[in-house]
């Protein structure tokens, strides 16, 4: 309504976002249980004085550094820059309600960056204690933008009382605040130990890959079980509406429910497997297997987090189509064409009726929709639907269909874009 | 339809817009720092050789091994400015990255391509060969970056090219109608050669200083670049000059004179710092060179003023005061500097233990 919309069809209905998101999100939480698993495994070293462990910890930090510092930071940038042009209205509601949450996870991505350089750099520089202590600090410093991050992500899910007292601390210590960040901790230990067997299987040494293998199948092992319990802690602490959303009304988040508890599964599996003595070229395969299946995990953990907050960006205030349930009674009132700043066809005729058409779908359904792309493919669904089952949908949206806003328009609008998908979309 | 009403609404600030201003100029000035040190020697780098031949490499791979730290920093301090530009500024920034949305995405791609690829450069021991392929694609890739970056405030700072969202809503906009477009961005480019330059310079001093006994070549050599891009850029800077709007520097108005002070300021602070440069003095040369890039930055700010005048005041901003987050965070940044110091001195501080 704001902002200009960008004509992203084949990309759109979330599948930019949810792509950049989840690969962004696998790799960040890496670099924070990553960084417990350098520090962690050089005391082991140093513990059991085995300079294997010791040149294994160098090497993975490398591996780490590569992989967090470049691919990790700048698709946290790239989510940034994604969102800010998908929905610049939430963009900028989150920027101005937690800049200095922001701010503040900034300065940890500092302290991150200095620790990890020194860290990598310094091994044969600084003292043992000095050197752990660095490691320490990059932990430290991970974990504090996790704990930040964590209270802007899960505001999205459940901003709690910031919708009436726009209190920024009520914002940030929502309602599910603290099982998302034990839920995140615990997952991000477990991508630790999967990234572990990553690097663990291409050491030639026979019996230091068996003990480094063993050794990160713990980490995914130990954790598991608290990890459990925090799932079950966050889903407990959702709100009804949206769990019931989650688990009974939206039929395609149903997929991913199945996904994440396979996945469950297949991690403790994989994990004891690993721990068996097996060939070099095999356990390799296995642990690129491991990887992929903690990548399908979180993803699917993501899509149902995302899935919960429809039909809205910001629950129970802006929904996904940047209109604030506010303002839902006056633009209705007034219509979309005569409120939208970044419309061209205010005054509607037999010539531009298509073009206003698809101005009032780009306002309203471009935010979750594709043309013709993978995920919410409008074309497929109004083609499913027969031209009355297309009403009825217009008719139930935001009340039988929870997960869709209401139709923002007015009477006239709704005709309008009905016949702009019975006609040019459905063709 | 006019470009004004096409303007979104601002959302609320939460300190007076002065102390987000402030943040805004400091941490960009720090990311300029560190992109001209990363571009001007990436720069140096790839085109030194054409006449030096392989005289440099021994350069090379200092240079080499500094990249991957100076685009990460580069980086790192780009996140803050443009987290303090989207409060400020974002119902403009917001437009513009729409507008050009496939480009910008792209930037994504492009700096995870040249962070490989100096890794890379790097890695290899072959500098002079397959090396330079590497530093080359990784050159020319954030000058592409710099290139959509000057095009987004370009587009951002001119509502008036906004309409042509009507005609291309896909998001390939470009501003090339922009007549400042080219030399703002050559401007921007031959700034971070010449501290590019001088970063190299300063390196091969500290180590001079530290015992270091082979880096007096690349001393002249750094300072030498940092001369000639300077001279280069006052015909840029000129160029510039000439094609911003008539009202950027009209004395008559406070932004005018407070740029052309900024502008001359620029001026008188470089010529001391290339002297110095020239006579071997390396630091004050460096301080000088500092306080060149701060006026440059606060010129820049100025002009963005100037151009969205017509449109923006920074007072008519939105205000809704919650302070306590602003002090977690002054906490957080105090606390990280020191633990920032803390690890830098350790390092320096540190002999080679076995």
């Amino acid at each position: 309504m704001n902002y200009p919309v960008w004509q992203l069809e084949f990309l759109g209905g979330g599948f930019l976002i949810a792509v950049i998101a989840i690969i962004h999100v696998y790799i960040a939480q890496f670099a924070v249980g990553g960084g417990l698993f350098l520090v962690l495994t050089e005391h082991l070293a140093y513990r059991r004085n085995d300079q294997g462990i010791l040149d294994f910890v160098r090497k993975h930090t490398k591996f780490f550094l590569l992989l967090t510092m470049v691919a990790g930071a700048l698709t946290g940038v790239g989510i940034w820059f994604t969102i800010s042009v998908l929905n610049p209205s939430a963009t900028s509601t989150l920027i101005h309600t937690f800049v200095f949450a922001f701010g503040t996870e900034w300065t940890f991505f500092v302290a991150e960056i200095v620790s990890l350089f020194i860290y990598y750099y310094t091994f044969d520089r600084l003292t043992k204690r000095n050197h752990l202590t660095i490691g320490w600090i990059y932990f430290g410093a991970a974990w504090m933008s996790l704990f930040v991050i964590n209270g802007i992500i899960d505001f999205m899910l459940t901003p709690g009382a910031w919708v009436e007292n726009n209190n920024f601390w009520s914002g940030f210590f929502n309602p599910t605040f603290w099982p998302a960040l034990f839920f995140r901790t615990f997952f991000s230990v477990i991508i630790a130990g999967l990234f572990g067997f990553m690097t663990s299987s291409f050491l030639k040494d026979e019996e230091l890959r068996t003990t480094m293998l063993r050794y990160s199948a713990k980490w995914l092992l130990v954790p598991f079980v608290l990890f459990l319990a925090s799932s079950w802690w966050y889903r407990a602490a959702l709100p009804p509406h949206i769990e019931v959303i989650i688990f009974q009304k939206m039929p395609q988040l149903r997929p991913f429910i199945t996904l994440f508890l396979v996945c469950s599964g297949l991690i403790i599996l994989g994990g004891l497997v690993m721990a068996i003595r097996m060939p070099s070229g095999l356990s390799r395969t296995m642990a690129a297997v491991m990887l992929v299946i903690g990548l399908m995990y979180f993803g699917a953990f993501e899509f149902l987090r995302e899935g919960g907050r429809r039909p809205y960006i910001i629950y129970d205030y802006m929904y996904s189509n940047a209109i604030l349930k506010n303002d839902l009674d006056s633009v209705a009132e007034a219509g979309i064409l005569n409120t939208a700043k970044w419309v061209e066809h205010r005054h509607v005729t037999p010539a531009n009726v298509q073009a206003a058409g698809r101005e009032l779908f780009d306002v309203l359904c471009l935010s979750c929709h594709s043309i013709g792309g993978p995920l919410n493919d409008i074309s497929r669904q109004v083609r499913m639907s027969s031209p009355e089952e297309l009403n009825l949908i217009f008719a139930t949206m935001g009340w039988e269909r929870p997960y869709m806003p209401p139709f923002a328009g007015n009477e006239f609008e709704k005709q309008i874009l009905i016949n702009y998908l019975n006609t040019t979309i459905r063709r | 339809m006019d470009a004004v009403s096409l303007i979104p609404t601002p959302d609320a600030l939460q300190v007076h817009w002065f102390w987000l201003h402030l943040l805004l100029t400091l941490t960009t000035f720090l990311h300029f720092v560190a992109m001209n040190i990363m571009l001007g020697a990436g720069f140096i780098a790839f085109a030194t050789p054409f006449w030096r031949g392989n005289d440099v490499m021994p350069l090379n791979a200092h240079i080499a091994k500094t990249l991957p730290y100076s685009i990460a920093f580069t980086i790192n301090l780009g996140v803050a400015p443009f987290l303090f530009l989207q409060v400020l500024y974002g119902q403009f920034l917001y437009t513009s990255s729409v507008l050009m949305a496939v480009y910008w995405l792209s930037i994504v791609g492009l700096l995870i391509i040249s962070y490989y690829a100096v890794y890379i450069y790097r890695l290899i021991d072959d500098k002079s060969g397959l090396g330079r392929l590497f530093i080359g694609a990784a050159l020319l890739l954030l000058l592409s970056v710099s290139f959509l970056f000057s095009n987004n405030v370009s587009i951002m700072q001119m509502p008036e090219v906004w309409l042509k969202y009507f005609s291309d809503r896909t998001g390939w906009l470009l501003n090339s109608s922009d007549p400042a477009l080219i030399p703002r961005y050559l401007h921007f480019i031959a700034s971070a050669v010449a501290i590019g330059g001088l970063a190299i310079a300063l390196y091969f001093e500290i180590r001079k200083r530290r015992g270091a006994t082979d880096g007096e070549e690349w001393i002249k050599l750094g300072c030498n670049w940092f001369m000639v891009a300077t001279i280069i850029n006052f015909g840029f800077g000129f160029w510039f000059l000439g094609a911003l709007p008539e009202n950027a520097y009209d004395p008559a108005t406070l932004y005018g004179k407070l740029f052309f002070i900024m502008i001359v300021g620029s001026v008188v602070t470089i010529i001391p710092s290339v002297a110095y440069a020239q006579a071997g003095r390396i630091i004050p040369a460096t301080v000088w060179a500092l306080a060149t890039v701060l006026l440059m930055t606060l010129a820049r700010d100025i002009l963005r003023l100037t151009y969205l005048k017509p449109y923006f005041s920074l007072r008519e901003l939105p205000y809704e005061p919650q302070f306590s987050p602003f002090l977690v965070f002054l906490i957080a940044f105090v606390g990280g500097i020191y633990l920032v110091g803390w690890m830098l001195k350790t390092v320096w501080n540190a002999k080679e233990v076995t």
